[in-house]
């Protein structure tokens, strides 16, 4: 007699009750015994009676002229009107870029150019003072991404990685000088653009132009100080030990705060470098210390074999190093990774400290400046929580799905 | 360089030394008087052994004697400490051209797999013949869709290791190594980490890999295996090569002591 174990004892039971369904739910996460269905009545009043004093605040008391009247300032400070262009060439350039990863990663390059094309979109059909050629160039950028979009096209798959790495680059200094225009030694000013002074690049702009700039040089910068100090040589080992850990020793407030005022006694007399430069610079060193220990610590998580298979096959140490332990070692870090550019975008705000007039310092000259606004600290500061939380969050969430891609090939 | 090779060696192409039996042949492997030590631990001692080109050599041993070992002194993955090391006439010193053409010699096969994880079974069998010799990327790919075909996994060059079973992987690992065009296989226990079903899968590759005259060196406790393939079997203990002989004489008529009760714990 040959029957399956299923035929001779009939289908398997199903699971109790009390344990599928939402009330199943319920009680498995928030009722499954005495001492946490207490925890979770007493938490579930103080929220409603916080949500309740919220709304009610929100519809009677607050009042958000400090934001609606500033508008301008929170994006770009005080960048002179007549040039508001040249922000949104700068626009359309990273606009083109985002059609580009559109093109090259599709997933969740194609979410986020997609949000942010429309949220743009939609701001510039807001009915809201705006000359019509600037209001033109922010409707532009749903063209500018399919552009960028239909030009990926001519690049080889293989390459669309490297080459987006190579314009993105190119886009930020494009965009940097663009904005700025702040004459270079022995060049003049770029493009015969007029320079505007470095205070008046603020606001939101600034904060992210900073954020980009540190973003994109840390990463490699970072690779460069871990695989310095993971080398054999003793003298370079030592030279990128000794940074490290000196960058890792001083806050970035005072590393700012000696950009603005030592580096400067170490240039030459004639050389003038603005502040928006230095700053960066600052910012890029500062997180490129971090961006180091990061990688070495993912790049130690690689199993030795790895290297050994390597080794066996011929390859040289270099070659091991860029196709096998680094780009490993870098995957074992994409949290990390992002949790520092998030840190990183969030710390642009400390500039203030050297005169510039970031998002959070616009908001805070609003309330200072007029006496009517005095009493709005509340919405400036929500309102500014609420900025940060949006671009922190959706480098959160891209992280994440570049996460759930590369993990195909993980073990 | 050619001292002490025989003379029906001297001067034939590889194929026609192929046709040879075996004691005729050219030695491809020379270890003379060879030491090695971790710290004060030594860990090979006085190893002299010479291995003819073509030959199959499965090396076994108690667990710790050194077998793994041995296998990366003849790749140079480590280094030995005294005594001469000779592959297909290139000797072992610390210059960096005799290391690049000893590892272009030599293909290795690890217990556990070591394929590259982020990387295709196609891109990891390609990577080197296209980094190290230079191999148009067309070429490679064609190449080691041949090797895959010669493993019997055709249809898995675009998946990454970790969608493969073991035994997929470690048939991939194997065409990795093919990839390069060795003269030698180095396998170092390429089936203990496979459950029994793959195990045959892997040993079917080797033998058919034998079968067309590579010299390897195994380091293997599957004994149907060597009985049946190996030209000769090493025994190692306590970091010595304590007896090597023919498969039938090893199992009928050892020599050492050593060897009968360590054959008559594993079979
Ligand atoms: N890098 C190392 N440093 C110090 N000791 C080592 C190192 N590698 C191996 N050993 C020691 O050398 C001895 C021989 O190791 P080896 O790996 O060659 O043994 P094996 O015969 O391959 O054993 P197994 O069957 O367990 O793989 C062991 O005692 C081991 O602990
Ligand atoms: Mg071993």
């Amino acid at each position: 007699m040959s029957t399956t174990t299923a035929e001779r004892f009939g289908p398997a039971p199903p699971p109790p009750a009390f344990t599928v369904g939402w009330q199943g739910w319920l009680r498995m996460n928030l009722f499954s015994s005495w001492s946490s269905g207490i925890v979770t009545i007493a938490l579930g009043v103080a929220l409603f009676f916080a949500a309740l004093g919220g709304v009610r605040w929100l519809i009677f008391t607050s009042d958000w002229a400090v934001i609606t009247d500033r508008v301008p300032l929170y994006i770009v400070g005080t960048y002179p009107r007549e040039y508001y262009w040249r922000p949104e060439i700068a626009l359309l350039l990273v606009s083109g870029l985002m059609g580009m990863a559109w093109r090259t990663w599709g997933g969740p390059a194609r979410g986020f150019a997609a949000a942010f094309g429309a949220l743009v979109f939609v701001v510039a059909l807001i009915p809201y003072q705006m000359d019509v050629l600037y209001r033109a160039l922010l409707l532009a950028v749903p063209a500018a991404m399919a552009g960028g979009y239909y030009c990926a096209h001519f690049i080889p798959e293989q390459s669309r990685t490297k080459w987006f790495g190579i314009t993105g680059a190119g886009v930020l200094i494009a965009s940097l000088l663009v904005i700025a225009g702040f004459s270079l030694p022995g060049i003049g000013s770029p493009a015969g653009l007029h320079p505007v002074t470095e205070s008046e690049v603020g606001g939101l702009m600034l904060n992210l132009l900073l954020a980009a700039f540190g973003i994109i040089a840390s990463l490699p910068i970072g690779i460069a100080l871990a695989l310095g100090r993971r080398s054999r040589l003793p003298v370079l080992k030592f030279a990128c030990v000794a940074f490290i850990e000196t960058i890792r020793g001083v806050p970035l407030i005072t590393l700012l705060f000696m950009s603005r005022h030592l580096l400067p006694l170490t240039f030459p007399e004639n050389i003038d470098v603005s502040l928006l430069y230095l700053s960066g610079i600052t910012i890029t060193i500062f997180s490129s210390a971090y961006m180091a220990e990061n990688v070495r610590g993912g790049m130690a998580a690689v199993s030795p074999q790895q290297s050994q298979a390597g080794e066996a096959l011929g390859l040289k140490q270099w070659q091991t190093t860029l196709f096998i332990t680094l780009p490993q070692g870098l995957r074992n870090i994409i949290p990390a990774i992002v949790g520092q550019f998030i840190s990183l975008f969030k710390d642009t705000s400390l500039v203030f400290i050297i005169g510039m007039l970031d998002l959070v310092e616009i908001g805070r000259a609003g309330l200072s400046g007029k006496i009517e606004y005095s009493d709005n600290g509340m919405e400036v500061y929500l309102f500014l929580a609420l900025v940060f939380w949006v671009f922190t969050f959706s480098m959160a969430y891209i992280s994440r799905r570049i996460e759930r891609t590369l993990g195909v090939g993980r073990r | 360089m050619q001292d002490d090779q025989p003379a029906a060696a001297n001067g034939m192409s590889k194929s026609d030394i192929l046709q040879l039996p075996l004691e005729q042949r050219d030695d491809i492997i020379i270890y003379e008087g060879v030491h090695k030590w971790f710290g004060t631990f030594c860990v090979l001692r006085d190893i002299n052994v010479r291995i003819k080109r073509g030959e199959v050599v499965v090396v076994f041993g108690p667990s710790g004697s050194g077998k793994s070992t041995f296998l990366r002194t003849i790749n140079r993955l480590e280094q030995h400490q005294r005594g001469r090391i000779v592959v297909d006439g290139i000797e072992m010193t610390n210059d960096i051209r005799n290391l690049d053409a000893i590892r272009r010699e030599t293909g290795m096969v690890f217990q556990q797999f070591n394929l590259f994880p982020h990387m295709t079974a196609l891109s990891n069998i390609t990577l080197a013949p296209m980094r190290v010799r230079h191999m148009p990327r067309r070429e490679a790919e064609e190449a080691a869709m041949q090797l895959l075909e010669r493993v019997g996994i055709p249809e898995q060059a675009a998946k990454y290791p970790a969608e493969l079973s073991g035994g997929q992987q470690q048939r991939v690992a194997i065409a990795r190594a093919l990839a390069m065009q060795p003269q030698i296989m180095l396998f170092d226990e390429p089936t203990s980490a496979l459950d029994p079903e793959m195990i045959k899968e892997v040993l079917d590759v080797m033998r058919e890999l034998a079968a067309t005259g590579m010299t390897m060196v195994c380091v293997t406790h599957e004994m149907g295996f060597a009985r049946e393939v190996a030209d000769r079997m090493a025994l190692f203990d306590e970091g010595m090569l304590l007896e090597t002989g023919t498969p039938e004489q090893i199992f009928n008529n050892p020599q050492e002591e050593r060897t009968k009760t360590f054959l008559d714990q594993i079979l």
